[in-house]
C-alpha cells in the first residue's frame, strides 16, 4: 500500500494547489514542494521496506475495478520500478526547486505539473496493463499545457508535436494492448500473470513485439521517432524539461522493458540484432547533431536523445549487466539530464536571456559557480568515472560485449559515439564558458560583468542532483542489487523461452 | 388491451404530454404580452417539470414492476429501454435549461413543445419492437428536429439549414421506409422478434432481404451522420440554434443507434445474413472515420468541427454494430451515451461563450476562457478530453469497451472486409488525429489570451448545475463503469 501514497499524494496536491487562487504564491509553492518531497520520502520508505532477498513484487494492492473487461487495479513495486520511483520523486522535487520564480498562472503550473508526476508514479506502479496505459496517457495532456503556456522557443508546435507523437504511439500500444489479452485467453490484463501463464506462441510474439516495442520506445527518443524530443525539450519550461529528460523518456524505456521484453521474451530475442541497430544510430546520431548546434538546450536534448541510446542498447541486451545497465542508465541520465536542463535552461538562461552559444562571452569570469557547476554536470555526462554515468554505460557496453548476436561493428559505432560525446561536451564547454562572444564588441550586447549567485531553492536542487549523480557513481552497489532484484525473474524467463542463434 | 396497464405503462410519456400543453396553454393563455424572456424562463421550467416528473416514474417503473411487452411488442419495457428513455429525458431537461435564458424567436412555447415532442419520439424509438413504430416515432423525432433547425426565422443560414435536413431527412425516410417495406414482404412481420425467427428459419437468403438490409441501412445512415450520407450535418449543426444542435448530436444520436442496433438484430445472428451487410457497414464505418477525423482537422467553427468529429464518433460506434455480438451492442450503447453527456455538454459551453452573446461559434469565441470563467474552462477541458477519449475520463472506457469487443467477436469473422482489426487499427490512428482538434480548442480556452474587450460570460446557476453534473457523470463513469456495462450487459441478454 505504501508506494501507492505517491500516486495518490501527487493527485491530491494536484487537487490542493490547483484550487489556491493564484495571488498566493508562497502558499502554492510550498504546496508544492511539500508534496513533492513527501513523494520522494514515500518512495525512499518504500525502497527500505522492500526486501531485496526475497525480489519479486511486493506491497501489492489488487483490487477489482472493470470485473467485466478483465481490468484490475493493481499495483505493486520491484527493484525496478522503485529505483525509477525514487528517480522520479527526486526530478519532482528538484522541479519543484527550479520552478520557484514562476508567477503566472502559478496555481495551474504545479497543478499540471503534480498531474504529470502522479501519472508517471502510477505508470511505474501499474501491474495491470490497462492500468499502466490509464497512467500513461493521464501523463501525455499535462504535458502539452505546460509546454504550450509556460514555454519558449515555439512552444505551440512543440507541444502539439510531443503530444502528437506520444499519442499515436499510444495507439500502437492500445492495440498491442488488446492482442495481448486476446492472444493469451486468460480473461486478464494481470502483467504478472500475462508474463507467467500466457505463453504466446512464438509467431504471435514476433509479430507483436515491434508493435508493443515501437510504441513505448518513441516516448524513449528512439530513432527515428526522435524529433519530438529536442524540440519539446527546448520549448518546455524548465521543470517540464527536467521532468521530460528526467522521467517522461524514462516511462517509455520502463514500457519496452516491462511490457515488450518482459511478456515477449521471444520476439525480443528475434529482434535484439536490430534495437541495437538502431540504438547505436541514437548514440552516434544524437551525439553528432549535439556537435554541430548553436542553441545551448538543443544541445542538450540532442545529448539526451544520444544517451537514450544506451538505454536501448541496453535493452537489447537481454543479459543481466546489460539490461542492469539500461535501468541504471535510466536513473543516471534521468538525474544528469535534468541537472544539465536545470542549469541549462534554468540557470544560464534566467541570467543571460539568451542560450545562443554565440552571444556567450567568457561566461566562467561572469558566472564562476554555475560555469563550474556545469563543466562538472558535462563530466558526468560524458560518462566520467565516479559519476553515475560511468558506471550505467560500463555495464551496457559490458552486456553487449557478452551478447553474442550482435556484430563487432555495432559496439564499434557505440564507441565511435562515446568518443563524439567526449567531443561535444568538451567543444559546448569550450564555447560556452571560455570562448569570447561572437558576436562581442557590439555595446547592445554587453554582458554584465558578474551575474547574480544561484538563488536558494536553486542551490540546493543541484546539490541534491550533483550528490545523487555522485552517490550512485561512487557506490552503486545498493542500486545495482536493488536492479537486478528485479530483472531476476525477467532474465530467467529470457533464459528458459532462448532460441538459439 | 387492458387500459390501466397501458396507463401505467405510457405514465411518463402521459406527464411530458400533459407538460407540453402546459407549456403551450401558460404561455398563449396568460403570458401573451410578457416580456419574451420571462415566457421563455417559465415555459423552459414547465416542460422541465414535466421530464424530471417523467424521469421519476420512470426510475419508480424500474425499481416496480417486472419487464413487460404490451401489444406484440409495441412497446417493450425493460430495465434497458427504460434506461435509454430516462437519459433522453433527462438529456432533453438540459437542452431545456440551456435554452431557457434565449428565445430564438417570439414562439418560444412551440419551441419547447416541438423539443417535448422530439423527447416523446425518441422515448418510443428506444422502447419499440414494431417496424411500424419504429417508423413513426423517428419521423415524429425527425419532423420536430426540421422545424427546430429552422427555428432561427431572421437568420438566413438556419432556414436553409432547416431546409437542407428536411430534404436530406425525407429522402432518406423514404428509403427506410422502402427498405422497411420490402423487409416485410421478406418476413411477412412487423414484429422484430418474429422477423428473427423468419430469418433463422429461411433456407436460401432471398435477393429481396440484401435489397432491404441495403436500403435500410442508407436510411438509417442518413440519423446517424454516417459517411457518406453526412452532408447535413456540418450546416445543420452550424446554424440550428445551439441547443437544437446539442439535442440532435445528443438525443437523436442515441436514438438512432438503438433503432440501428435493434433493426439489424435480426440479421446478425447467423453468418450468413450477417454477410449481407457486413462489408456496407464495415466501409461506411471506415469512411466516417476518415471524413470525420480529417474533416475537422481544417474546422475553425466549434459547431462544425463538433459536427465532423460527430461524423467520427458514428464510425466508432459503427465497429462495435460491425461485431454483431450481444458484447458489441453492450459497448455501442455505453459509448453512445458517454458521447451524448460529452457531446451535450460541449454545446453547453459553446452556447455560453458564443450565442449568448451573439456570436457565431468561432474557435476565438472561447479564448482566454480560463482568465475569464476557471471553472468553465475546466468543465470545457473535461467535455472535450472525454470526447478526445483521454483517461480517466469515461470517453476512453467507451472506446476501450468498443474496441475490445471488436476483436472479441474476430473469431466469428471470416472475409477480410470483416476482420474487426484494421478497422481498430485506423479507429486508434484516428483517434491520435482526433487530438490535434479537440486539443487545438483547449488550447484557445487555456492558453490564448481573451480578446481585448472579451464578451462576458453568464452562467446561470441552473445551468451551472446542468454542466456540473455532466461533468460528474464523465468522470465517476471513466473511474467506475462496471457498474453501467454491467447494467446494460445485463439487460441485453435479459
Amino acid at each position: 500500500m505504501l508506494p501507492l501514497f505517491t500516486v495518490i499524494l501527487s493527485f491530491v496536491g494536484a487537487l490542493a494547489v490547483g484550487l489556491t487562487p493564484p495571488e498566493r504564491l508562497r502558499t502554492i509553492r510550498w504546496t508544492a514542494l511539500i508534496t513533492a518531497l513527501l513523494g520522494l520520502i514515500t518512495a525512499a520508505f518504500a525502497t527500505l521496506q522492500y526486501h531485496i532477498a526475497d525480489g519479486g513484487y511486493q506491497s501489492v494492492v489488487s483490487l477489482p475495478w472493470v470485473a467485466s473487461l478483465g481490468i484490475q487495479f493493481k499495483s505493486g513495486v520491484d527493484g525496478i520500478s522503485l529505483s525509477l520511483l525514487l528517480l522520479t520523486g527526486l526530478i519532482a522535487f528538484c522541479g519543484v526547486l527550479f520552478s520557484w520564480d514562476i508567477e503566472h498562472r502559478a496555481n495551474e503550473f504545479f497543478a499540471f505539473f503534480l498531474a504529470l508526476i502522479g501519472g508517471v508514479y502510477g505508470v511505474f506502479l501499474s501491474l495491470d496493463l490497462v492500468m499502466l496505459f490509464v497512467f500513461y496517457e493521464i501523463a501525455i495532456v499535462p504535458k502539452y499545457f505546460l509546454i504550450a503556456i509556460w514555454g519558449s522557443t515555439r512552444r505551440e508546435y512543440a507541444a502539439m508535436k510531443l503530444v502528437i507523437y506520444s499519442f499515436t504511439s499510444s495507439s500502437l500500444i492500445f492495440f498491442s494492448l488488446l492482442a495481448l489479452y486476446f492472444g493469451a485467453g486468460l480473461n486478464t490484463f494481470d502483467l504478472t500473470r500475462l508474463a507467467t501463464e500466457a505463453h504466446y506462441s512464438q509467431t504471435f510474439q514476433i509479430v507483436v513485439f515491434p508493435i508493443v516495442f515501437i510504441g513505448f520506445a518513441v516516448l524513449a527518443g528512439m530513432w527515428p521517432f526522435h524529433t519530438w524530443a529536442p524540440t519539446g525539450h527546448v520549448a518546455a519550461p524548465t521543470a517540464a524539461s527536467m521532468l521530460l529528460a528526467g522521467v517522461v523518456m524514462k516511462l517509455g524505456a520502463y514500457g519496452c522493458l516491462r511490457v515488450a521484453i518482459g511478456l515477449l521474451p521471444l520476439g525480443a530475442q528475434h529482434w535484439a540484432q536490430w534495437i541495437a541497430v538502431i540504438a547505436v544510430i541514437n548514440i552516434l546520431y544524437g551525439a553528432l547533431i549535439a556537435l554541430v548546434q548553436s542553441d545551448f538546450k538543443f544541445v542538450i536534448g540532442y545529448s539526451s536523445v544520444s544517451h537514450m541510446g544506451f538505454v536501448l542498447l541496453g535493452l537489447a541486451t537481454l543479459n543481466i549487466t546489460g539490461l542492469n545497465g539500461a535501468v541504471l542508465q535510466m536513473f543516471s541520465h534521468g538525474v544528469i539530464g535534468a541537472l544539465l536542463f536545470a542549469l541549462v535552461g534554468g540557470s544560464i538562461y534566467r541570467r543571460t536571456h539568451t542560450r545562443q552559444l554565440a552571444d556567450f562571452d567568457r561566461l566562467i569570469d561572469r558566472m564562476p559557480t554555475i560555469a563550474w557547476l556545469f563543466i562538472v554536470a558535462g563530466l558526468a555526462s560524458m560518462g566520467m568515472p565516479g559519476f553515475s554515468g560511468f558506471v550505467a554505460e560500463l555495464h551496457v557496453l559490458i552486456g553487449a560485449w557478452q551478447q553474442p548476436l550482435f556484430p563487432v561493428w555495432i559496439l564499434v559505432v557505440a564507441g565511435l559515439g562515446i568518443i563524439v560525446t567526449f567531443a561535444y561536451t568538451l567543444i559546448k564547454i569550450h564555447e560556452a564558458f571560455f570562448r569570447r562572444s561572437v558576436t562581442a564588441n557590439d555595446p547592445a550586447h554587453a554582458l554584465p560583468e558578474k551575474y547574480p549567485p544561484l538563488t536558494c531553492p536553486e542551490t540546493v536542487a543541484l546539490v541534491v542532483l550533483i550528490a545523487a549523480a555522485l552517490g550512485v557513481g561512487l557506490y552503486p552497489k545498493p542500486l545495482i542489487e536493488l536492479i537486478n532484484s528485479g530483472l531476476a525473474p525477467l532474465v530467467a524467463a529470457l533464459a528458459t523461452g532462448a532460441v538459439t542463434p | 388491451m387492458n387500459y390501466s396497464i397501458l396507463l401505467t405503462a405510457l405514465l411518463p410519456e402521459l406527464f411530458v404530454v400533459l407538460s407540453l400543453f402546459a407549456a403551450l396553454g401558460v404561455d398563449y393563455g396568460l403570458l401573451r404580452h410578457h416580456p419574451l424572456p420571462t415566457r421563455s424562463r417559465i415555459a423552459a421550467s414547465i416542460a422541465c417539470i414535466g421530464l424530471v416528473i417523467g424521469i421519476a416514474v420512470i426510475i419508480g417503473q424500474m425499481l416496480w414492476f417486472a419487464p413487460r411487452s404490451l401489444g406484440q411488442d409495441q412497446i417493450v419495457l425493460t430495465s434497458l429501454t427504460l434506461g435509454a428513455k430516462a437519459l433522453l429525458f433527462g438529456l432533453a431537461t438540459v437542452v431545456c435549461i440551456l435554452s431557457a435564458d434565449q428565445a430564438p424567436n417570439t414562439h418560444v412555447s412551440e419551441y419547447y413543445a416541438l423539443i417535448l415532442l422530439s423527447t416523446l419520439g425518441a422515448g418510443f424509438l428506444v422502447c419499440t419492437e414494431n417496424l411500424l413504430l419504429i417508423f413513426v416515432a423517428l419521423e415524429l423525432v425527425s419532423l420536430s428536429l426540421y422545424a427546430l433547425t429552422a427555428f432561427n426565422k431572421s437568420s438566413r443560414a438556419s432556414a436553409e439549414a432547416g431546409l437542407k435536413y428536411f430534404t436530406f431527412g425525407a429522402v432518406s425516410s423514404a428509403f427506410l421506409l422502402f427498405g422497411l417495406s420490402y423487409f416485410y414482404g421478406v418476413v411477412q412481420t412487423l414484429n422484430l422478434h418474429d422477423a428473427t425467427l423468419a430469418i433463422t428459419s429461411l433456407e436460401a437468403i432471398p435477393p429481396l432481404l440484401r435489397v432491404a438490409i441495403l436500403l435500410i441501412l442508407v436510411g438509417l445512415g442518413f440519423k446517424i451522420a454516417m459517411a457518406p450520407f453526412h452532408f447535413w450535418v456540418p450546416d445543420v449543426y452550424q446554424s440550428a440554434p445551439t441547443p437544437v444542435a446539442a439535442w440532435i448530436a445528443s438525443g437523436s444520436k442515441v436514438a438512432g443507434f438503438f433503432v440501428l442496433i435493434k433493426i439489424l438484430q435480426p440479421v446478425a445472428i447467423t453468418p450468413s445474413t450477417k454477410a449481407i451487410w457486413m462489408g456496407g457497414v464495415a466501409l461506411g464505418a471506415a469512411l466516417s472515420l476518415l471524413i470525420g477525423n480529417l474533416g475537422a482537422l481544417r474546422q475553425s467553427n466549434l459547431k462544425r468541427l463538433l459536427a465532423y468529429s460527430a461524423v467520427g464518433h458514428a464510425g466508432y460506434m459503427l465497429i462495435g454494430v460491425l461485431s454483431g455480438t450481444v458484447e458489441g451492442m453492450a459497448a455501442v450503447i455505453f459509448y453512445v451515451v458517454i458521447y451524448a453527456l460529452a457531446n451535450l455538454g460541449a454545446f453547453g459551453v459553446i452556447n455560453l461563450v458564443s450565442d449568448r452573446n451573439g456570436l457565431t461559434a468561432d474557435i476565438q469565441d472561447i479564448a482566454g476562457c480560463w482568465k475569464r470563467s476557471p471553472l468553465l474552462a475546466l468543465l470545457t477541458a473535461v467535455f472535450f478530453l472525454s470526447l478526445a477519449g483521454i483517461p480517466p475520463l469515461a470517453g476512453f472506457i467507451g472506446k476501450f469497451y468498443l474496441f475490445f469487443s471488436a476483436i472479441e467477436a474476430q473469431p466469428t469473422i471470416a472475409k477480410w472486409y470483416e476482420g474487426a482489426y484494421w478497422l481498430v487499427g485506423l479507429a486508434l490512428l484516428m483517434s491520435a488525429v482526433s487530438l490535434y482538434y479537440y486539443l487545438r480548442v483547449l488550447k484557445v480556452s487555456f492558453v490564448s489570451d481573451p480578446a481585448a474587450t472579451p464578451a462576458p460570460i453568464r452562467v446561470t446557476s441552473a445551468e451551472w448545475i446542468c454542466l456540473g453534473l455532466l461533468a460528474l457523470l464523465l468522470i465517476t463513469s471513466g473511474l467506475f463503469p462496471d457498474p453501467i456495462i454491467h447494467f446494460i450487459r445485463c439487460s441485453l441478454v435479459g
